[in-house]
């Protein structure tokens, strides 16, 4: 727990998306339905409706500030309401004052402008009250205890690590650097800005049974798959976000703001447990750069790439529909 | 020496770090030798053929300038590079934000320079982070995002002065703060006061107006004014009509400048907060 030598609140602020319009190039505005956020994932999808063109968005929020922020015996003055919206991929930070909807009211609302060419994936929302206390201005008494998601493209409110999943055939594609991969079904490229994993279509069925919907052991086989894939792309994600690491001047690493961050915070508590992801990530550098662990830690980043990817679900589902076909042979 | 690439391409493309990699040999790294240009043009994607901000020469021409002209003292080029780049590759942050540019600017255009700027003295070798690295390690993307995070609107004096002294670039890039303008400004005039010059003082500092920032909110302490996306919208437009100055500065985006009180103000706190913060090799003041 942070200690603030100052008062302020103990409780988090609620901040809430009310609405959410594009404009277009032609400076007419989109105003999208309430299918384009997601409260439980606290999360805004701008390309729901499949405007590809379109030049900014206006975002318009609420916040209720907790208990005691705005009573008349309120250890502070000049009380405000700041929602801020920051994107570590492009270094945006910009702030809005929210207004107070009645005076005396803890509920206070406005809207924040997103600006396409300002992003490439996904910007943060957060909210901050900030007032002058014990004559200090412009301290912050309370904020939200979790961001809101903007994703300036996903079509669909969803939070959790995107993947880019595209079918090549290796040895006739276009990018030269596959041909040296023909012979893998599929490989994993973690380098990019969101981590891809290409698959190899010239494997004779393998597109067929991945894209198979038809029940049965092919479908058991698809989801096996599936999450094999899934495991190697989680242990590549996680190695390329643990490899890639800022330290402060102390040797402090410092999470990142893009996926790999999102990697990190995810997997950590199964690479390193019980302990604060923080911790965590010090204990995991410290063995990655230092002189011994690392080989260890692989069984354990293993484990967490399995346990995200679901293998053991699949595998006893793939394993129970051999049984029953084999037993329908016999019979 | 890595010399010119024989083959230099026509135009800027995207090259994924994935694709990059069989090309960043021993060889290259060690400055020795640099790749055959044709066998890489073949793993790049390219860019839309009807935007003019994609010619190579012009930037092949700044940057042969830059080598000439700091041929003595090349950690000096990055001040006069950087807005200049800046200004001739002119790229919302969306686009940017894409490292394949910058990738295949540093290792099909002009590995020369990587070599030329970034070989290190005592192992005379090239870190590859310098060709296809992190936004504020690669050589060029490091440039071309200082002089957009310190720039004041269309004045690019700042970023003179920021990119002149290497610890200031190195210990701002790779944070969070100075993506509130106001912060940026404040510490380019901190530094030019001459409160905090060396590299343990400008750590030291930044380290502690992070810490500060715990508690204070400096988006509401030192305002910024809302940006106008299409100011560099127009600013771009423009590109194909415009050629960089080498003597004078050149401008940048029309935006609003920032506050000029939000930058003292910032700037009396930032020099306050430095009496008091722990800096390595200095006394505390009592």
């Amino acid at each position: 727990m942070k200690f603030y030598p100052y008062k302020r609140l103990n409780r988090p602020i609620a901040l809430r998306v009310t609405s959410a319009s594009l404009k277009l190039p032609d400076n007419t505005r989109d105003l999208l339905d309430t299918s384009a956020w997601s409260v439980p994932q606290r999360t805004v999808a701008l390309g729901v409706a499949q405007h590809d063109d379109w030049t900014s968005a206006r975002i318009g929020l609420s916040a209720t500030l907790p208990p005691g922020a705005v009573a008349d015996d309120a250890p502070w003055t000049g009380l405000k309401v700041l929602v801020t919206l920051a994107d570590g991929e492009t270094n945006v930070r910009t702030s809005v004052e929210l207004r107070q909807d009645a005076p005396g009211s803890k509920e206070w609302s406005g809207f924040v402008e997103v600006n396409r060419d300002d992003h490439v994936g996904r910007a943060f929302l957060s909210a901050q009250a900030v007032a002058t206390v014990d004559d200090v201005a412009g301290r912050s008494v309370a904020e939200t205890d979790e961001d809101w998601t903007v994703d300036v493209t996903a079509d669909e409110p969803l939070g959790g690590l995107r993947l880019d999943v595209k079918q090549v055939g290796f040895a006739k594609s276009s990018r030269e650097w596959l041909h040296a991969y023909a012979d893998a079904p599929w490989i994993v490229d973690a380098s990019g800005r969101v981590p891809a994993v290409l698959v190899n279509t010239d494997v004779e069925g393998f597109a067929d049974l991945l894209d198979a919907e038809s029940g049965g052991m092919e479908n058991k086989v698809h989801e096996l798959l599936v999450t094999q894939m899934s495991t190697d792309v989680w242990t590549a994600v996680f190695h390329s976000a643990v490899g890639d690491l800022e330290t402060e001047s102390d040797g402090t690493p410092v999470f990142p703001t893009d996926w790999r961050g999102e990697v990190l915070r995810e997997m950590l508590p199964d690479v390193a447990p019980g302990v604060h992801v923080e911790e965590a990530l010090r204990r995991v550098h410290r063995r990655r750069t230092g002189d011994a662990g690392w080989v260890e830690l692989q069984t354990r980043i293993h484990y967490a790439a399995v346990r995200r990817a679901g293998v053991s679900r699949a595998l006893s589902q793939a394993l129970r529909a051999l049984q029953q076909s084999n037993r329908g042979d016999h019979a | 020496m890595i010399e010119k690439p024989y083959h230099v391409p026509l135009r800027l493309g995207l090259l994924s770090a994935a694709a990059a990699e069989p090309f960043l040999t021993e060889d290259l790294l060690k400055g020795v030798a640099g790749h055959a240009g044709v066998d890489l043009d073949k793993v790049v994607d390219r860019l839309p053929e009807d935007d003019p901000r994609w010619e190579v020469e012009p930037l092949r021409d700044l940057i042969e300038d830059a080598k000439h002209a700091f041929e003595d003292n090349r950690t000096q080029a990055d001040a006069w590079l950087a807005p200049r780049l800046h200004a001739a590759l002119r790229l919302t942050r969306r686009e940017a934000a894409d490292r394949r540019l910058w990738t295949h600017l540093a290792l099909a255009v002009a590995p020369d320079y990587v070599a030329w700027r970034h070989r290190s003295r005592t192992t005379s070798k090239i870190g590859p982070e310098r060709f296809r690295g992190a936004p504020d390690r690669q050589c060029f993307s490091r440039l071309w995002w200082a002089a957009e995070m310190f720039r004041d609107g269309a004045d690019y004096t700042p970023v003179v002065t920021a990119c002149g002294n290497q610890d200031l670039i190195h210990s701002a890039l790779r944070r969070e703060l100075i993506d509130h303008r106001p912060i940026a400004q404040a510490l380019v005039q901190v530094m030019e006061r001459g409160v905090a010059v060396t590299g343990r003082e400008i750590e030291g500092l930044m380290t502690a107006v992070s810490a500060a920032g715990a508690t204070l909110v400096y988006d509401a302490l030192a305002p910024d004014v809302p940006r106008d996306p299409g100011v560099v919208r127009t600013w771009i437009e423009e590109a194909a009509h415009v050629s960089v100055p080498r003597r004078v500065l050149p401008d940048g985006p029309d935006e609003e400048p920032v506050p000029k009180k939000s930058v003292s103000d910032l700037t009396d706190f930032f020099a306050d907060l430095f009496e008091t913060a722990p800096v390595r090799g200095r006394a505390v003041k009592e």
